[in-house]
């Protein structure tokens, strides 16, 4: 048990090491002001920091003005997000059963080139964007990803990326220290757990990705698309993750987008699971101290233990903030509200918003459609006392699940609870006069 | 006199998100509670005014 802390104590204090060190090669944005104050970005530890404009100004002295009168943190969209998810590539031959960007061998038509998202990546910066994670696809398998990421640093922006580990893992290893932070998407603990949910048994060459990269960085998690196949399987993922001494386990909900449309029946996970999550991985993460982190989606299922709202307000923790905190952007370089959205609609010239123009959509006031519209969420979201910080749930299972983007998360419990309780209640037929 | 009021720190978005699908949101303080988070934030404070930020880094265009 000491030796355990001792031995986490030091992985600590050495990834510390590395991101400062990072950081004087190629110093970060530090501050970005906004509405409510400003955001601080911090190397050791990693951090953003939401600081309100009295904070702001003992911080920044004078420097600090603003045009517009202050607001509270999430009563206006951010001046711009936070970080951009970049399909760099939408190549990868692993050919998953759930694959949310149906990525293929040959790609998407039209990708862009080194230099296009070198000019995507320049208007990120100018718009104040602090972290990109970039995917795929397989953008580990990209001959230039260690140029793109160079730029990246060169313009402040922290690059992050996701890889399977299948493909590209030799030019990775190479560049792995430019990154801030790489994870290895890994859905099961075992070979067959892995095969359940991808179609075929990648675990071993995956496994082997994620100890050459450790060996090279300290900074390296995993990721895990929980399914109602691996859901059983957390705690061992979480022990996986523990003895591979990784920083960290990322659980991403399944969505119903690109092959997982089809596989989402299949695979989403059940009711039950939902209810069960957070106090399923709470458990893992303390029996194993491994830190744990979850995609936005799964707010809903946070809120559904009602945990003090004033602490999620303070951990940043918001369920859908597409179009808000985060972008994403496709290969062929349109911009989206998130990774799994489709593009908005073409404007009057048949344009769709793309990541170059990031800045000129940023502020129509119909820009990303009902990502931006979750103030005006029905019932049972309307009365929901988690709404300003669960915004609904996740718009994309809400538009293939419900037929809207707009509508309540259908899978959050509060939400399946109140569909119950109204086929519940008994219809009152008037008489025909 | 009166002094400036020194504000507050509102929000900590711990980590970096490599996940190019959605914004990673770090739960484990949910284990220690509030007060974890209050014993924290101090320290996330004296970071900040340690290191001051510079208004406007002017990154390097490329």
């Amino acid at each position: 048990m000491l030796a355990d802390l001792a031995r986490r104590a030091v992985d600590l204090a050495a990834g510390a090491l590395e991101a400062v060190r990072a950081a004087r090669r190629h110093p970060p944005r530090r501050v970005r002001l906004e509405r409510f104050g400003a955001i601080v970005q911090l190397v050791a530890p990693r951090a953003l920091v939401f600081v309100d404009r009295a904070y702001a100004r003992t911080l920044l002295g004078a420097a600090a003005t603003w045009p517009d009168p202050e607001t509270a943190l999430g009563d206006v969209p951010l001046s711009a997000p936070l970080e951009a998810h970049l399909q760099i590539t939408n190549k990868c031959a692993a050919g998953c059963v759930g694959c949310y960007t149906g990525a293929s061998a040959e790609g998407a038509p039209n990708e862009l080139d080194l230099a296009g998202w070198c000019r995507a990546l320049d208007a990120l910066a100018d718009a104040g964007v602090f972290h990109v994670a970039l995917g795929g696809g397989e953008s580990a398998a990209l001959p230039w990803l260690g140029d793109l990421v160079d730029h990246a640093r060169r313009r402040g922006i922290v690059p992050n990326l996701t890889t399977s580990g299948l493909d590209g893992l030799p030019g990775l290893l190479a560049i792995a220290d430019r990154f801030g932070q790489i994870n290895v998407s890994l859905d099961g603990a075992s070979p067959a757990t892995y095969a359940a949910v991808r179609g075929f048994d990648g675990f071993a060459r995956a496994d082997a990705a994620v100890r050459a990269l450790r060996a090279r960085k300290r900074a390296v998690g995993i990721n895990v698309v929980v399914t109602r196949h691996n859901f059983a399987e957390l705690d061992a993922i979480f022990a996986y993750a523990a003895a591979r001494r990784l920083s960290e386990v990322e659980l991403l909900r399944f969505k119903p987008s690109g092959r997982g449309a089809r596989a989402y029946a299949d695979l989403r996970c059940s009711d039950a699971q939902h209810r069960a999550f957070l106090p399923t991985i709470l458990a893992a993460a303390k029996k194993h101290a491994v830190r744990v982190k979850v995609d936005c989606s799964y707010t809903p299922m946070l809120a559904h233990h009602a945990p003090a709202r004033a602490l999620l307000a303070e951990l940043a923790v918001y369920g859908c903030t597409g179009g808000d905190f985060l972008v994403g952007a496709k290969p062929d370089g349109r911009l989206t509200a998130c990774s799994f959205a489709a593009p908005p609609p073409p404007d009057a010239t048949g344009e769709r918003p793309r990541v170059e123009a990031l800045a000129a959509y940023w502020d129509r006031p119909d820009a990303f459609g009902a990502f931006r519209t979750w103030r005006a969420a029905a019932e049972p979201c309307a009365s929901c006392t988690y709404l300003a910080l669960c915004r609904g749930g996740c718009r994309v299972v809400a538009a293939h699940t419900a037929g809207s983007a707009a509508a309540p998360d259908p899978e959050c419990p509060r939400v399946v609870d109140h569909g119950r309780a109204a086929a519940a209640r008994p219809v009152v037929r008037l008489p025909l006069l | 006199m009166t002094r400036p009021a020194r504000g507050k720190i509102l929000a900590i978005k711990w980590g970096m998100n490599p996940n190019s699908s959605s914004l990673g949101i770090d739960v484990t303080f949910l284990l220690a509670g509030a007060t974890a988070l209050a014993i924290a934030t101090p320290v996330i404070g004296a970071l900040l005014r340690w290191r001051k930020p510079r208004p406007t880094p002017a990154p390097d265009a490329g």
